[in-house]
């Protein structure tokens, strides 16, 4: 009875119709009073999860881990970190999660582990250990010249001199997290009994972390290479063989074209981030035009039916700019990070609330555009109370602080003392906790929460947001982003004035003639749409998303 | 075994459509539908002997692309004269056929485990099934579902909408019955899907319990009659709804029924719900002079939400009944109280339903039932009830549900009193939506009750 699929119809598209929200389980509620979030802690929080109506909770790395980053240094793929409790608890979380129809993915890094690594202990310790070639090792520190250094901050080479090993070894990421060598059919194998492993316990899916970097080539720029897609084939037959309605999901921060290939012919990984929009809709915002955002959607190929982008604001990592031209970069530098301490490697490692000044119509705006977009959103826990950061935190721990449940003590997240908390809590005038937290904002109708809530839900209403098809609307204002979504008998027109004044636009409706915009949120019905074109007009930051439905069925 | 499922799937959407969408247990009727299919379909019996039986999955898809699936057993016959016909074959509704009645109880009977590609349908009794089953009546009145009862000793419940997951009312009455609770009609057997395209509960097989009145009946008669005969047996209904809570809040080892500690968020989440349906009601109320008195005073009810929900504690949350009224009560032959229907509300999703909550919410269901029968008596017969009737009802039944209950799952004091008022504010909203929807004749009664609950002091 207590089967994955228990609780949910058959649905091998649901994660396209989906809403997630991704969660850090260190921040998210502390269920047994040692100042770190736990499984237990967060099973406590599904009805409020529940309530707000996302559809699959996706779960940073909750591996036994040293933790030099943020649990994607994984020491141990079978085990749950004991600071999150154990592999019964996560099991019974994730049939908890079932029971309120919330699925659960999580964070799988396979292109790495951490170099506390039971495997790399035993590979560095003798050239003729059977793990040693689950790694890639060389003499020299000069192989695959070409591949790029990501974490520009921290790291000077791709390789590093192991003195246990006397050899360097290859790592894309940092230096104590050595790459698995996939030319190894071993390391390949394992890799499948992992994912069985999690699967078998009733996950239903899984974000595999750093993609594009299984595989390294000389000659190349060790990315995206054939082989890395061929194995992500062999991943999703496996899957789909076994295990019905799960979902794989691509971190590969890489251009459209590239990102696309993800997807293979529907046969690699279901989903994909679309990681170049993201700082568009924060260009566009800034400065007023909606020219990034068309551009990149005109640049981004068609993707298989059985295929969704998954699409965000903010989440775990720094802002990422690393899709984006050096001019743009420097331009979204000097608009959202004026305090050199807000950048990291190539981004800006800052909540969505600071990004905006806490502007609540920008806020809204934001997901807005967010959620009218062809893919499905993923909320990153907390920002749908408007959470701040803490740029004084190292690395990225500034966006990772403890969840504000409520005003008391530690914000609610734990009853530890505060000197004993993971990290601290903010308590700032305008983003601490006894100001930004779910119960007041629960209390509050106006509140963001309740808003997101409220606009969670319409979403879900109609599914043409995840299923439908997007056609760009270009008026001539270029201040105002308006496109139009359709799937089956649903035609949804969204329009946003991404212009801080107030704005009027004229929209080529003609093809609509006759057809009725309705509004969604309220219902109100507007002038029937004629062969000339329709003008809107919108207040600062102003939005409408209309149903266009037949005069005599409009509500 | 693939021919039923061929057929069935091939069934003709205008036959299918034109037949489901009139049924009584059809639930959107508001709704616009785009399309009515028969998406898959469980044969129950191997071979092509007619006539055929199929449990058919009929997907019914609204224009906004969201959809419903329904539970519609049918037998195949060669011929005409059913609802649907496809390659000289016509579908039968399963539960209008005697003999395809006793198709299905042969199937529990044997307790068959019948396989198909996707899936199995299981069939199971709680003991022995008696012989001679043969008469079969339907039970009719029904909403969301479709009983006959077998030879006056069992009915045969059979579940309209599918979910996915186990029913609650299986859960409820495997629970109940397995811990010998009196007041209910046993459960006797089940119908159970698992496999593609969902898992759900088809049907239950229940002990029947002759009957003398349901409460509703009883409580509007004994308005007529003066309005004394009602309130002594009100006491008792108090007993056996404490004794259902304690009993359903006995199992610390079993997950699904262990009483459970509220989140810190979870009385400021059902404000919120609240909240929000107050404001969706009240946003879309039509024109009706019946609403007139409710006109603009949407804050009010909002801050008096507010007051309710205020400071205190919820107490614990347990499994219970979820849609308790006095329709759902029986007064049997046996001079007591039994109790039915344990699906709780059929608007709300499975998965609400299954839900942990206080217990109060029945006892604020049944509160809110003394209020409609009396407002049901004035308004809709014309005869005045008796002075202080309701209030009367409402503290016997409350005496004897405290004398009851668990006194670990309910709070106590001022607090009591603010989540029955808070849990008695929800039922009204349910009502006036529910009578907004399906007898705008009876929405002066929750408006009646709406009314009272903001005029009366705040506690």
């Amino acid at each position: 009875m207590s089967e994955a699929g228990h609780w949910f119809e058959s649905d091998p598209l649901w994660f396209k119709h989906a809403v997630f929200y991704e969660i850090h389980v260190r921040g998210f509620f502390d269920g047994n009073g040692d100042g770190m979030g736990d499984l237990r802690g967060l099973t406590d929080k599904l009805d409020y999860l529940e309530w707000l109506g996302i559809d699959c909770i996706w779960l940073l790395p909750m591996y036994p881990s040293p933790l030099r980053d943020g649990g994607y240094d994984i020491a141990d793929f079978y085990d749950i970190h004991p600071d999150y409790g154990t592999v019964d608890d996560f099991r019974s979380f994730v049939d908890a999660a079932h029971q309120r129809q919330i699925r659960v993915i999580a964070d799988l890094v396979m292109n790495h582990t951490s170099s506390d690594h039971p495997w790399f202990q035993e590979a560095r310790s003798s050239p003729d250990s059977p793990k040693r070639d689950w790694y890639v090792w060389s003499d020299r520190d000069d192989g695959y010249e070409d591949a790029r250094v990501i974490f520009v901050d921290t790291e000077p080479s791709n390789w590093t001199w192991d003195p246990v090993a006397g050899q360097y070894y290859w790592h894309r990421f940092f230096s104590h997290q050595p790459d698995l060598n996939y030319e190894n059919p071993e390391v390949r194998d394992e890799m499948l009994k992992v994912l069985r492993f999690w699967l078998d316990l009733g996950i239903d899916g899984f974000r595999l972390d750093a993609v594009p970097y299984l595989y390294e080539q000389e000659g190349t720029n060790c990315e995206n290479l054939p082989q890395t897609h061929a194995y992500l084939r062999r991943v999703r037959a496996e899957v789909d063989e076994n295990y019905p309605d799960r979902v794989l999901l691509a971190e590969a921060n890489q251009w459209p074209e590239d990102v696309v290939e993800y997807f293979g012919d529907g046969d690699e990984c279901q989903m994909a981030f679309q990681f170049p929009i993201m700082p568009r809709m924060f260009m566009s915002l800034r400065r007023e035009d909606a020219t990034p955002m068309y551009e990149i959607l005109e640049r981004t190929p068609p993707i298989p039916e059985n295929c969704a982008w998954g699409l965000f604001l903010r989440n775990h990592d720094e802002l990422t700019l690393e899709m984006v031209t050096d001019e743009e970069r420097d331009y979204m530098y000097a608009e959202y990070a004026r305090d050199p301490r807000m950048k990291l490697n190539l981004g800006i490692r800052r909540r969505l609330a600071p990004l905006l000044d806490n502007g609540r119509d920008e806020i809204e705006l934001m997901h807005a555009i967010l959620f009218s977009l062809p893919g499905s959103p993923v909320l990153y826990y907390g920002d749908e109370i408007g959470m701040g950061d803490n740029v004084f935190l190292g690395d990225r721990d500034g966006v990772r602080t403890p969840m504000h449940w409520t005003g008391d003590r530690n914000g609610g997240f734990s009853s530890a003392d505060f000197a004993q908390l993971y990290l601290p809590p903010l308590l700032d005038p305008v983003y601490g906790y006894p100001s930004v937290n779910v119960e007041a904002q629960l209390r509050t109708p106006t509140s963001l929460l309740r808003w997101l809530h409220r606009f969670v839900e319409l979403r879900k209403e109609h599914p043409v947001f995840g299923l439908g098809s997007y056609e760009a609307c270009r008026p001539s204002n270029p201040r105002v982003f308006a496109h139009v979504r359709r799937w089956e008998e649903e035609v949804v027109l969204c329009v946003h004035n991404l212009a801080r004044s107030a704005q009027a636009a004229e929209l080529d409706l003609a093809q609509f003639a006759g057809l009725v915009p309705e509004e969604m949120f309220g219902q109100t019905r507007f002038p029937p749409i004629g062969e000339l074109p329709y003008l809107l007009t919108f207040g600062p930051r102003g939005f409408y998303w209309f149903r266009l439905v037949q005069e005599e069925s409009a509500a | 075994m693939t021919l039923v499922r061929d057929l069935v799937c091939a069934l003709p959407e205008e036959g299918l459509r034109e037949y489901v969408l009139t049924q009584r247990w059809y639930g959107s009727k508001s709704e616009e539908v785009a399309s009515v299919r028969a998406v898959d379909a469980f044969p129950l019996r191997p071979g092509d002997e007619e006539p055929l039986l199929a449990v058919a999955v009929v997907e019914v898809r609204f224009a906004a692309g969201t959809h419903d699936l329904y539970n519609v057993p049918l037998g195949l016959r060669r011929g005409d004269g059913g609802f649907a016909s496809v390659d000289g074959w016509s579908a039968f509704d399963a539960l209008e056929d005697d003999e395809l009645v006793q198709g299905f109880v042969e199937l529990l009977r044997e307790q068959a485990t019948v396989e198909h590609e996707g899936g199995t349908v299981q069939f199971c009794t709680v003991g022995e099934l008696a012989d001679g089953l043969g008469s079969v009546r339907a039970m009719g009145s029904e909403q969301s579902n479709t009983s006959v009862v077998l030879d006056e000793r069992l009915v045969l419940k059979l579940y309209r909408r599918l979910e996915a997951g186990v029913n609650p009312e299986l859960e409820l009455l495997r629970f109940l019955t397995e811990r010998g609770f009196p007041s209910i009609a046993s459960l006797e057997g089940w119908a159970a899907h698992l496999g593609q395209p969902l898992d759900a509960t088809l049907a239950i097989l229940q002990h029947y319990v002759p009957v003398r009145r349901d409460g509703w009946t009883l409580a509007l008669e004994d308005l007529a009659a003066g309005g004394n005969g009602f309130v002594p047996l009100v006491r008792r209904l108090g007993e056996v709804t404490g004794r259902m809570h304690s009993v359903l809040a006995s199992e610390p080892s079993d997950p699904a029924f262990c009483p459970e500690e509220p989140s810190a968020e979870a009385l400021a989440l059902i404000v919120a719900r609240l909240d929000e349906e107050i404001e969706q009601v009240f946003a879309s109320l039509p024109d009706l002079p019946e609403l007139e008195p409710l006109a603009g005073r949407a804050d009010q009810v909002r801050d008096r939400l507010r007051e309710m929900g205020s400071s205190g504690p919820l107490g614990r949350l347990i499994r219970h009944h979820g849609d308790y009224h006095l329709g759902q009560v029986l007064w049997t032959e046996d001079d007591d109280w039994v109790v039915l229907d344990f699906e709780g509300e059929p608007a709300r999703p499975l998965r609400e339903r299954r839900h942990k909550r206080s217990p109060l919410r029945d006892v604020a269901g049944m509160l809110r039932s003394f209020s409609y029968a009396a407002s049901a008596s004035a308004l809709e017969r014309g005869i005045e009830p008796p002075t202080g009737w309701e209030g009367r009802a409402r503290s016997e039944f409350l005496a004897g549900y405290l004398a009851e209950a668990d006194p670990t799952i309910i709070p106590d004091g001022s607090a009591l009193e603010r989540r029955l008022r808070l849990f008695e504010l929800e039922k009204a909203l349910y009502e006036l939506h529910y009578e907004l929807g399906h007898r705008p004749d009876w929405v002066r009664v929750p408006v009646a009750g709406i009314l009272q609950l903001l005029d009366e002091e705040a506690v």
